[in-house]
C-alpha cells in the first residue's frame, strides 16, 4: 500500500470524525450538530474519494487487485455512515456518539482495505 | 440540521438507558451497532471467499459463510424486542462464543485444517480480537438485561 494524499486525508478526516464523536460521548453529549458534521465529512471523503478513482480509473490507471472488490467496498463504505446516523438518532443518547465513533474507525479500515486492493496488498 | 442541538445546549442528556429494560437501548445500540459491521464484513468476505474461491479451501470458506449468519442473526436478534428475540440472541452469541474459540483453538493445534483465514481464525486476530471480546460483551449485556430483570424494573 502507498501512503498518498487520499489516504492521508481519509485517515485524518475518519480518525478526527472518531475522536471527536468518542469525546462527545465520554463527556455525555448526545449526537449534535458537531459529531453529525463529523460523520457527515466521512461521507464526503467517501463520495470525492469514488469521484477520483472514477477519474482516475478512465485515465488510465490501473488497479493492482480486482475493480469489483474495490467498488464492492466503496459502496459498503457509502452506506455505513448512513446506517449509523438512522440508528443513532432515532435515541439520543450519548452511547448513539460513540456509534457516531464507531464510523471513523470502520471507514478507517475499509479505506485501508480499498488502498490495499488499489496499490496492491504486498507493495508496502 | 437541528440548531437546538449544539453541544452548549443545557439540554439533559439522558444519563442512561430510556427505556427501561430495552436491550436495544443505550449501550445496547452501541452493540447491534457493532454486531452489524461484523454481520456485514463477514457476509461480504464470506460471499467473496465463496464466489472467487470456493475449491482452494472449502471448509474454511463454509466457516466463514457460517460466522456471517451467525453475526446476521444475532444483530437482528439483539435489535429486537420481546422474550423469543432474548433467547435467539442468547442462543447466537453463545454459538458464536463457541465458534471463535473453537475455531482459534483449532487453528493454533491442526493450522493445516484450516488453511485460510476465517473471521474467528486464531481468537479473531485478524479483527483485533473483538470477534472474541464482543461475544463476552453481548452475553454479559444479555444477562444484565435478562427477563426477569426487566420486570422488576
Amino acid at each position: 500500500m502507498v501512503v498518498d494524499g487520499f489516504f492521508i486525508t481519509g485517515a485524518i478526516v475518519c480518525l478526527l470524525a472518531a475522536l471527536i464523536c468518542i469525546v462527545a460521548a465520554v463527556i455525555r453529549q448526545p449526537p449534535n450538530d458537531i459529531t453529525i458534521l463529523s460523520v457527515a465529512a466521512v461521507e464526503l471523503f467517501l463520495l470525492v474519494y469514488g469521484i477520483a478513482a472514477i477519474v482516475r480509473q478512465a485515465g488510465g490507471e490501473s488497479v493492482a487487485g480486482e475493480v469489483w472488490e474495490f467498488w464492492g467496498y466503496w459502496i459498503t463504505a457509502l452506506l455505513v455512515p448512513v446506517a449509523a446516523l438512522w440508528w443513532s438518532i432515532l435515541e439520543r443518547t450519548r452511547w448513539s456518539n460513540l456509534i457516531l465513533g464507531a464510523v471513523g474507525l470502520t471507514i478507517f479500515v475499509m479505506l485501508v482495505r480499498m488502498e490495499q486492493i488499489w496499490d496492491g496488498a504486498l507493495a508496502v | 440540521m437541528k440548531a437546538e442541538n449544539s453541544m452548549t445546549s443545557p439540554q439533559e442528556t439522558p444519563a442512561e438507558p430510556v427505556e427501561t429494560g430495552s436491550r436495544s437501548s443505550g449501550p445496547g445500540r452501541l452493540i447491534v451497532a457493532v454486531y452489524g459491521v461484523f454481520a456485514i464484513s463477514a457476509t461480504a468476505r464470506a460471499s467473496y471467499q465463496i464466489a472467487t474461491k470456493f475449491t482452494e479451501a472449502p471448509v474454511a470458506y463454509l466457516l466463514s459463510a457460517f460466522a456471517a449468519v451467525v453475526y446476521i442473526l444475532a444483530t437482528v436478534a439483539l435489535a429486537k424486542k420481546g422474550l423469543r428475540w432474548y433467547w435467539i440472541s442468547v442462543a447466537a452469541i453463545s454459538v458464536e462464543l463457541l465458534g471463535v474459540v473453537a475455531v482459534g483453538l483449532l487453528s493454533l493445534l491442526d493450522p493445516a485444517l484450516l488453511p485460510e483465514d476465517t473471521v474467528w481464525s486464531g481468537f479473531g486476530q485478524g479483527y483485533g480480537y473483538i470477534p472474541l471480546v464482543l461475544p463476552l460483551l453481548g452475553l454479559w449485556w444479555l444477562w444484565r438485561h435478562r427477563p426477569g430483570q426487566e420486570r422488576m424494573r
